[in-house]
Protein backbone atom coordinates (compact mmCIF):
# COMPACT_ATOMS: atom_id res chain seq x y z
CA UNK A 1 0.00 0.00 0.00
CA UNK A 2 1.59 3.23 -1.12
CA UNK A 3 1.32 6.17 1.22
CA UNK A 4 1.47 9.49 -0.53
CA UNK A 5 3.18 12.20 1.39
CA UNK A 6 2.46 15.74 0.36
CA UNK A 7 5.53 17.93 0.52
CA UNK A 8 5.11 20.97 2.71
CA UNK A 9 7.34 24.00 2.74
CA UNK A 10 9.01 25.26 5.91
CA UNK A 11 6.70 28.30 5.80
CA UNK A 12 3.60 26.04 5.66
CA UNK A 13 4.80 24.11 8.70
CA UNK A 14 5.63 27.35 10.50
CA UNK A 15 2.16 28.80 9.69
CA UNK A 16 0.39 25.65 10.84
CA UNK A 17 2.38 25.65 14.06
CA UNK A 18 1.36 29.24 14.85
CA UNK A 19 -2.27 28.59 13.83
CA UNK A 20 -2.35 25.65 16.23
CA UNK A 21 -0.79 27.74 18.96
CA UNK A 22 -3.30 30.54 18.44
CA UNK A 23 -6.17 28.07 18.61
CA UNK A 24 -4.84 26.65 21.85
CA UNK A 25 -4.52 30.17 23.25
CA UNK A 26 -8.10 30.94 22.25
CA UNK A 27 -9.29 27.81 24.05
CA UNK A 28 -7.23 28.76 27.08
CA UNK A 29 -8.64 32.30 27.11
CA UNK A 30 -12.20 30.99 26.74
CA UNK A 31 -11.82 28.59 29.64
CA UNK A 32 -9.99 30.81 32.13
CA UNK A 33 -10.84 34.44 31.51
CA UNK A 34 -14.30 35.55 32.50
CA UNK A 35 -15.38 38.61 30.64
CA UNK A 36 -18.68 40.28 29.87
CA UNK A 37 -20.93 38.81 27.22
CA UNK A 38 -20.99 42.17 25.46
CA UNK A 39 -18.64 44.64 23.86
CA UNK A 40 -19.69 48.22 24.31
CA UNK A 41 -17.10 49.65 21.92
CA UNK A 42 -18.42 47.51 19.09
CA UNK A 43 -22.05 47.67 20.39
CA UNK A 44 -22.22 43.89 20.17
CA UNK A 45 -23.54 41.11 22.37
CA UNK A 46 -22.21 37.59 22.36
CA UNK A 47 -24.95 35.06 21.60
CA UNK A 48 -25.32 31.69 23.30
CA UNK A 49 -23.92 28.95 21.11
CA UNK A 50 -23.35 25.24 21.10
CA UNK A 51 -21.44 22.72 18.99
CA UNK A 52 -21.93 18.98 18.51
CA UNK A 53 -19.36 16.82 16.80
CA UNK A 54 -21.17 13.93 15.09
CA UNK A 55 -19.59 11.09 13.12
CA UNK A 56 -20.21 12.74 9.74
CA UNK A 57 -20.74 16.40 10.54
CA UNK A 58 -20.35 19.20 13.04
CA UNK A 59 -23.57 20.96 14.00
CA UNK A 60 -23.37 24.44 15.45
CA UNK A 61 -26.40 26.21 16.87
CA UNK A 62 -26.50 29.90 17.80
CA UNK A 63 -29.36 31.64 19.60
CA UNK A 64 -29.99 34.92 17.78
CA UNK A 65 -33.28 36.34 19.07
CA UNK A 66 -34.57 39.64 17.62
CA UNK A 67 -32.31 39.15 14.61
CA UNK A 68 -32.92 40.46 11.09
CA UNK A 69 -32.49 37.35 8.98
CA UNK A 70 -31.24 39.36 5.99
CA UNK A 71 -28.30 40.69 8.04
CA UNK A 72 -27.06 37.29 9.15
CA UNK A 73 -23.47 36.50 8.13
CA UNK A 74 -21.62 33.26 8.70
CA UNK A 75 -17.99 33.42 7.57
CA UNK A 76 -15.22 30.83 7.61
CA UNK A 77 -12.14 32.78 8.76
CA UNK A 78 -9.95 29.76 8.15
CA UNK A 79 -10.41 25.98 7.97
CA UNK A 80 -11.34 25.78 11.67
CA UNK A 81 -12.79 29.17 12.62
CA UNK A 82 -16.32 30.48 12.13
CA UNK A 83 -17.43 34.05 12.58
CA UNK A 84 -21.09 34.82 13.04
CA UNK A 85 -22.62 38.28 13.02
CA UNK A 86 -26.16 39.56 12.81
CA UNK A 87 -28.00 42.80 13.22
CA UNK A 88 -30.88 43.01 15.68
CA UNK A 89 -34.29 44.32 14.67
CA UNK A 90 -34.02 46.97 17.36
CA UNK A 91 -31.47 48.41 19.72
CA UNK A 92 -31.35 47.19 23.31
CA UNK A 93 -29.98 49.45 26.00
CA UNK A 94 -28.32 48.47 29.25
CA UNK A 95 -31.35 49.97 31.00
CA UNK A 96 -33.67 47.58 29.18
CA UNK A 97 -31.40 44.71 30.19
CA UNK A 98 -31.82 45.77 33.83
CA UNK A 99 -28.37 47.37 34.20
CA UNK A 100 -28.26 50.98 35.41
CA UNK A 101 -24.56 51.45 36.16
CA UNK A 102 -23.49 51.21 32.51
CA UNK A 103 -24.64 53.37 29.65
CA UNK A 104 -24.91 52.20 26.08
CA UNK A 105 -26.88 50.09 23.67
CA UNK A 106 -26.45 47.07 21.47
CA UNK A 107 -27.68 46.30 18.00
CA UNK A 108 -25.56 43.37 16.82
CA UNK A 109 -24.65 39.86 17.81
CA UNK A 110 -21.11 38.76 17.21
CA UNK A 111 -19.37 35.46 17.93
CA UNK A 112 -16.54 33.35 16.70
CA UNK A 113 -15.85 29.74 17.40
CA UNK A 114 -13.26 27.07 16.75
CA UNK A 115 -14.27 23.76 15.25
CA UNK A 116 -12.26 21.00 16.99
CA UNK A 117 -12.12 18.59 14.01
CA UNK A 118 -11.34 19.00 10.31
CA UNK A 119 -14.44 20.05 8.32
CA UNK A 120 -15.28 21.06 4.77
CA UNK A 121 -16.02 24.73 5.23
CA UNK A 122 -17.00 25.14 1.58
CA UNK A 123 -19.85 22.66 2.05
CA UNK A 124 -21.32 24.57 4.98
CA UNK A 125 -25.14 24.69 5.10
CA UNK A 126 -27.17 27.03 7.28
CA UNK A 127 -30.75 27.16 8.45
CA UNK A 128 -32.42 29.98 10.39
CA UNK A 129 -35.73 29.48 12.16
CA UNK A 130 -37.38 31.44 14.96
CA UNK A 131 -34.13 33.24 15.77
CA UNK A 132 -32.11 30.03 15.97
CA UNK A 133 -29.23 29.56 13.55
CA UNK A 134 -28.14 26.03 12.69
CA UNK A 135 -24.88 25.44 10.82
CA UNK A 136 -23.99 22.05 9.34
CA UNK A 137 -20.35 21.37 8.47
CA UNK A 138 -19.53 17.99 6.87
CA UNK A 139 -16.44 16.44 8.43
CA UNK A 140 -13.36 15.71 6.33
CA UNK A 141 -13.11 11.96 6.17
CA UNK A 142 -9.65 10.45 6.67
CA UNK A 143 -8.48 8.31 3.74
CA UNK B 1 -34.33 24.15 58.73
CA UNK B 2 -30.68 24.47 59.77
CA UNK B 3 -28.60 27.45 60.85
CA UNK B 4 -26.79 27.18 57.51
CA UNK B 5 -30.03 27.76 55.58
CA UNK B 6 -33.07 29.48 57.05
CA UNK B 7 -36.10 31.25 55.68
CA UNK B 8 -36.73 34.77 56.92
CA UNK B 9 -40.37 35.80 56.70
CA UNK B 10 -41.14 39.40 55.80
CA UNK B 11 -44.86 39.08 56.48
CA UNK B 12 -47.37 36.59 57.83
CA UNK B 13 -47.46 33.51 55.62
CA UNK B 14 -50.94 32.06 55.07
CA UNK B 15 -51.40 28.32 55.38
CA UNK B 16 -52.97 26.02 52.81
CA UNK B 17 -51.27 27.60 49.79
CA UNK B 18 -49.80 25.98 46.70
CA UNK B 19 -46.01 26.33 46.87
CA UNK B 20 -44.18 26.51 43.55
CA UNK B 21 -40.48 26.48 42.66
CA UNK B 22 -38.73 28.10 39.68
CA UNK B 23 -34.99 27.46 39.64
CA UNK B 24 -32.39 27.98 36.87
CA UNK B 25 -32.24 24.74 34.93
CA UNK B 26 -32.55 23.49 31.34
CA UNK B 27 -34.02 26.16 29.07
CA UNK B 28 -34.49 28.36 32.16
CA UNK B 29 -38.08 27.11 31.98
CA UNK B 30 -38.73 27.43 35.72
CA UNK B 31 -37.26 30.91 36.08
CA UNK B 32 -39.04 32.30 33.01
CA UNK B 33 -42.35 30.75 34.11
CA UNK B 34 -41.85 32.07 37.65
CA UNK B 35 -41.10 35.62 36.45
CA UNK B 36 -44.27 35.54 34.40
CA UNK B 37 -46.31 34.29 37.37
CA UNK B 38 -44.94 37.09 39.58
CA UNK B 39 -45.94 39.68 36.98
CA UNK B 40 -49.36 38.26 36.11
CA UNK B 41 -50.43 37.41 39.67
CA UNK B 42 -48.82 40.59 41.04
CA UNK B 43 -46.98 38.63 43.74
CA UNK B 44 -44.99 40.35 46.49
CA UNK B 45 -41.82 39.21 48.19
CA UNK B 46 -42.97 37.54 51.41
CA UNK B 47 -39.82 35.73 52.54
CA UNK B 48 -36.25 34.97 51.54
CA UNK B 49 -33.56 32.40 52.09
CA UNK B 50 -30.66 33.37 54.29
CA UNK B 51 -27.82 30.95 53.85
CA UNK B 52 -24.08 30.83 54.32
CA UNK B 53 -24.03 27.98 51.79
CA UNK B 54 -24.79 30.31 48.91
CA UNK B 55 -21.93 31.96 47.03
CA UNK B 56 -21.29 35.54 48.21
CA UNK B 57 -23.96 37.05 45.97
CA UNK B 58 -26.67 39.58 46.65
CA UNK B 59 -29.13 40.84 44.08
CA UNK B 60 -29.60 44.60 44.01
CA UNK B 61 -33.08 45.89 43.30
CA UNK B 62 -33.55 49.67 43.42
CA UNK B 63 -30.28 49.98 45.33
CA UNK B 64 -31.24 47.55 48.10
CA UNK B 65 -29.74 44.11 48.75
CA UNK B 66 -31.87 40.98 48.30
CA UNK B 67 -31.18 37.29 48.65
CA UNK B 68 -30.84 35.50 45.31
CA UNK B 69 -33.46 33.03 46.55
CA UNK B 70 -36.73 34.69 47.41
CA UNK B 71 -40.29 33.63 48.12
CA UNK B 72 -43.09 35.59 46.46
CA UNK B 73 -46.72 35.10 47.28
CA UNK B 74 -50.31 36.12 47.88
CA UNK B 75 -53.15 34.51 49.84
CA UNK B 76 -53.26 31.37 47.73
CA UNK B 77 -49.77 30.76 46.32
CA UNK B 78 -46.11 30.84 47.34
CA UNK B 79 -43.44 30.91 44.67
CA UNK B 80 -39.75 30.28 45.38
CA UNK B 81 -37.46 31.78 42.74
CA UNK B 82 -33.70 31.66 42.49
CA UNK B 83 -31.82 34.23 40.47
CA UNK B 84 -28.65 32.18 40.58
CA UNK B 85 -28.12 28.52 39.66
CA UNK B 86 -27.53 26.23 42.62
CA UNK B 87 -24.36 24.21 42.60
CA UNK B 88 -24.72 20.46 43.16
CA UNK B 89 -23.11 20.54 46.63
CA UNK B 90 -25.71 22.89 48.14
CA UNK B 91 -28.89 21.62 46.50
CA UNK B 92 -29.77 19.19 49.30
CA UNK B 93 -29.52 21.55 52.30
CA UNK B 94 -31.15 24.44 50.44
CA UNK B 95 -34.06 22.37 49.13
CA UNK B 96 -34.54 20.60 52.47
CA UNK B 97 -34.72 23.98 54.25
CA UNK B 98 -37.30 25.31 51.77
CA UNK B 99 -39.42 22.16 51.82
CA UNK B 100 -39.35 21.85 55.60
CA UNK B 101 -40.39 25.51 55.84
CA UNK B 102 -43.21 24.95 53.32
CA UNK B 103 -44.40 21.93 55.29
CA UNK B 104 -44.45 24.02 58.47
CA UNK B 105 -46.79 26.42 56.62
CA UNK B 106 -49.12 23.49 55.81
CA UNK B 107 -48.88 24.00 52.06
CA UNK B 108 -51.52 22.10 50.08
CA UNK B 109 -49.14 21.00 47.36
CA UNK B 110 -45.61 21.71 46.10
CA UNK B 111 -44.99 22.10 42.39
CA UNK B 112 -41.62 22.41 40.65
CA UNK B 113 -41.67 24.15 37.29
CA UNK B 114 -38.92 22.93 35.03
CA UNK B 115 -37.93 21.50 31.67
CA UNK B 116 -36.81 18.30 30.09
CA UNK B 117 -34.33 18.63 27.22
CA UNK B 118 -35.45 17.64 23.77
CA UNK B 119 -32.67 16.71 21.35
CA UNK B 120 -34.24 18.16 18.17
CA UNK B 121 -36.00 21.02 19.94
CA UNK B 122 -35.67 23.52 17.07
CA UNK B 123 -37.65 21.22 14.77
CA UNK B 124 -40.37 20.36 17.31
CA UNK B 125 -43.83 21.44 16.19
CA UNK B 126 -45.32 21.15 19.66
CA UNK B 127 -43.79 20.81 23.10
CA UNK B 128 -45.11 18.14 25.42
CA UNK B 129 -45.38 18.56 29.17
CA UNK B 130 -44.68 15.66 31.48
CA UNK B 131 -45.00 15.33 35.23
CA UNK B 132 -43.88 13.07 38.04
CA UNK B 133 -45.64 12.87 41.39
CA UNK B 134 -44.68 12.22 44.99
CA UNK B 135 -47.37 9.56 45.51
CA UNK B 136 -49.93 7.42 43.72
CA UNK B 137 -52.62 10.03 44.59
CA UNK B 138 -50.53 12.73 42.94
CA UNK B 139 -50.16 10.63 39.80
CA UNK B 140 -53.96 10.55 39.63
CA UNK B 141 -54.08 14.35 40.11
CA UNK B 142 -51.58 14.71 37.25
CA UNK B 143 -53.65 12.49 34.94
CA UNK B 144 -56.86 14.27 35.90
CA UNK B 145 -55.13 17.55 35.07
CA UNK B 146 -54.49 16.30 31.53
CA UNK B 147 -50.70 16.00 31.89
CA UNK B 148 -48.75 12.96 30.77
CA UNK B 149 -46.80 11.03 33.42
CA UNK B 150 -43.05 10.78 33.06
CA UNK B 151 -42.94 7.18 34.11
CA UNK B 152 -39.30 6.20 33.53
CA UNK B 153 -36.04 8.13 33.33
CA UNK B 154 -33.63 10.23 35.34
CA UNK B 155 -34.30 13.60 36.92
CA UNK B 156 -31.37 15.75 38.03
CA UNK B 157 -31.41 18.99 40.02
CA UNK B 158 -33.50 20.85 42.62
CA UNK B 159 -36.81 19.53 41.20
CA UNK B 160 -35.59 15.95 41.71
CA UNK B 161 -34.72 16.59 45.36
CA UNK B 162 -38.02 18.38 45.91
CA UNK B 163 -39.98 15.38 44.68
CA UNK B 164 -37.98 12.90 46.72
CA UNK B 165 -38.09 14.93 49.94
CA UNK B 166 -41.83 15.56 49.61
CA UNK B 167 -42.40 11.88 48.97
CA UNK B 168 -40.51 11.05 52.20
CA UNK B 169 -42.40 13.68 54.21
CA UNK B 170 -45.81 12.84 52.78
CA UNK B 171 -46.26 16.28 51.23
CA UNK B 172 -48.24 16.15 47.95
CA UNK B 173 -45.87 17.25 45.20
CA UNK B 174 -45.52 17.40 41.44
CA UNK B 175 -42.59 18.17 39.18
CA UNK B 176 -43.75 19.59 35.87
CA UNK B 177 -41.34 19.32 32.94
CA UNK B 178 -41.88 20.92 29.55
CA UNK B 179 -39.82 19.76 26.58
CA UNK B 180 -37.26 22.47 25.91
CA UNK B 181 -33.82 23.46 24.67
CA UNK B 182 -31.06 22.17 26.91
CA UNK B 183 -28.90 25.27 26.90
CA UNK B 184 -30.95 28.09 25.42
CA UNK B 185 -33.63 30.09 27.27
CA UNK B 186 -36.98 28.71 26.13
CA UNK B 187 -40.00 30.99 26.77
CA UNK B 188 -42.25 28.74 24.63
CA UNK B 189 -41.50 25.83 26.95
CA UNK B 190 -42.20 28.10 29.95
CA UNK B 191 -45.62 28.87 28.46
CA UNK B 192 -46.30 25.15 28.10
CA UNK B 193 -45.32 24.40 31.69
CA UNK B 194 -47.73 27.12 32.84
CA UNK B 195 -50.52 25.41 30.89
CA UNK B 196 -49.67 22.19 32.72
CA UNK B 197 -49.69 24.07 36.04
CA UNK B 198 -53.16 25.41 35.29
CA UNK B 199 -54.43 21.89 34.52
CA UNK B 200 -53.11 20.39 37.73
CA UNK B 201 -53.53 23.20 40.27
CA UNK B 202 -56.00 25.64 38.76
CA UNK B 203 -53.38 28.45 39.00
CA UNK B 204 -54.08 30.12 35.65
CA UNK B 205 -52.31 33.02 33.97
CA UNK B 206 -52.50 34.52 30.50
CA UNK B 207 -49.47 33.34 28.52
CA UNK B 208 -49.96 35.61 25.49
CA UNK B 209 -47.60 38.30 26.83
CA UNK B 210 -44.95 35.70 27.63
CA UNK B 211 -44.97 34.43 24.06
CA UNK B 212 -45.03 37.97 22.68
CA UNK B 213 -41.93 38.93 24.69
CA UNK B 214 -40.21 35.60 24.01
CA UNK B 215 -37.32 36.88 21.88
CA UNK B 216 -36.67 39.77 24.26
CA UNK B 217 -36.53 37.32 27.20
CA UNK B 218 -34.01 35.22 25.26
CA UNK B 219 -31.71 38.25 24.88
CA UNK B 220 -31.99 39.15 28.56
CA UNK B 221 -31.53 35.62 29.86
CA UNK B 222 -28.23 34.87 28.06
CA UNK B 223 -25.93 35.41 31.03
CA UNK B 224 -28.06 33.46 33.54
CA UNK B 225 -28.30 30.65 30.99
CA UNK B 226 -24.52 30.62 30.58
CA UNK B 227 -23.96 30.33 34.35
CA UNK B 228 -26.65 27.68 34.56
CA UNK B 229 -24.95 25.65 31.81
CA UNK B 230 -21.79 25.50 33.94
CA UNK B 231 -23.68 24.25 37.01
CA UNK B 232 -25.71 21.77 34.96
CA UNK B 233 -22.55 20.29 33.61
CA UNK B 234 -21.10 20.02 37.14
CA UNK B 235 -24.19 18.21 38.43
CA UNK B 236 -24.23 15.75 35.48
CA UNK B 237 -27.49 17.13 34.16
CA UNK B 238 -26.82 15.39 30.86
CA UNK B 239 -27.83 12.17 32.62
CA UNK B 240 -31.44 13.10 31.84
CA UNK B 241 -30.70 12.05 28.26
CA UNK B 242 -29.53 8.61 29.46
CA UNK B 243 -31.38 5.39 28.87
CA UNK B 244 -32.19 4.07 32.35
CA UNK B 245 -31.14 0.64 33.49
CA UNK B 246 -33.40 -0.45 36.30
CA UNK B 247 -32.44 -3.07 38.80
CA UNK B 248 -35.71 -4.68 39.91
Amino acid sequence: MAIEKKKRSFIDIFDEYFDDMERELDRWRESFVEGPSWNLKASTMEPLKNMRVLPTEVVVTVDLPLTKESSLKVKALDQRTLEISAEMRRKMSFKELGVTHHKGEFQRFHAHMQVPVAVQMKKMKTKFKKGMLEIHLPRKQKR
Amino acid sequence: MTEEAKIIEKRKIPSGTIMMFGFPDVGLVGVIAASHLIEELDLDEVAYLDSTLLPPIIVLHEGLPHSPIRVFGNDSVLLVVSETPLSADIIYPIMYALIDWGKSKNVKMMVSLSGIPLEERQDAKELKVFAAGSSAEMLKTIKDGGVEILSEGYMVGPQAIMLQRCSQLGVPAVTLLAQCFYNYPDPEAAAEVLKGLAGITGVKVDIAKLLEKGEEIRVKARDVMKRTQQEMSNMKKGQEYDIPMYVS
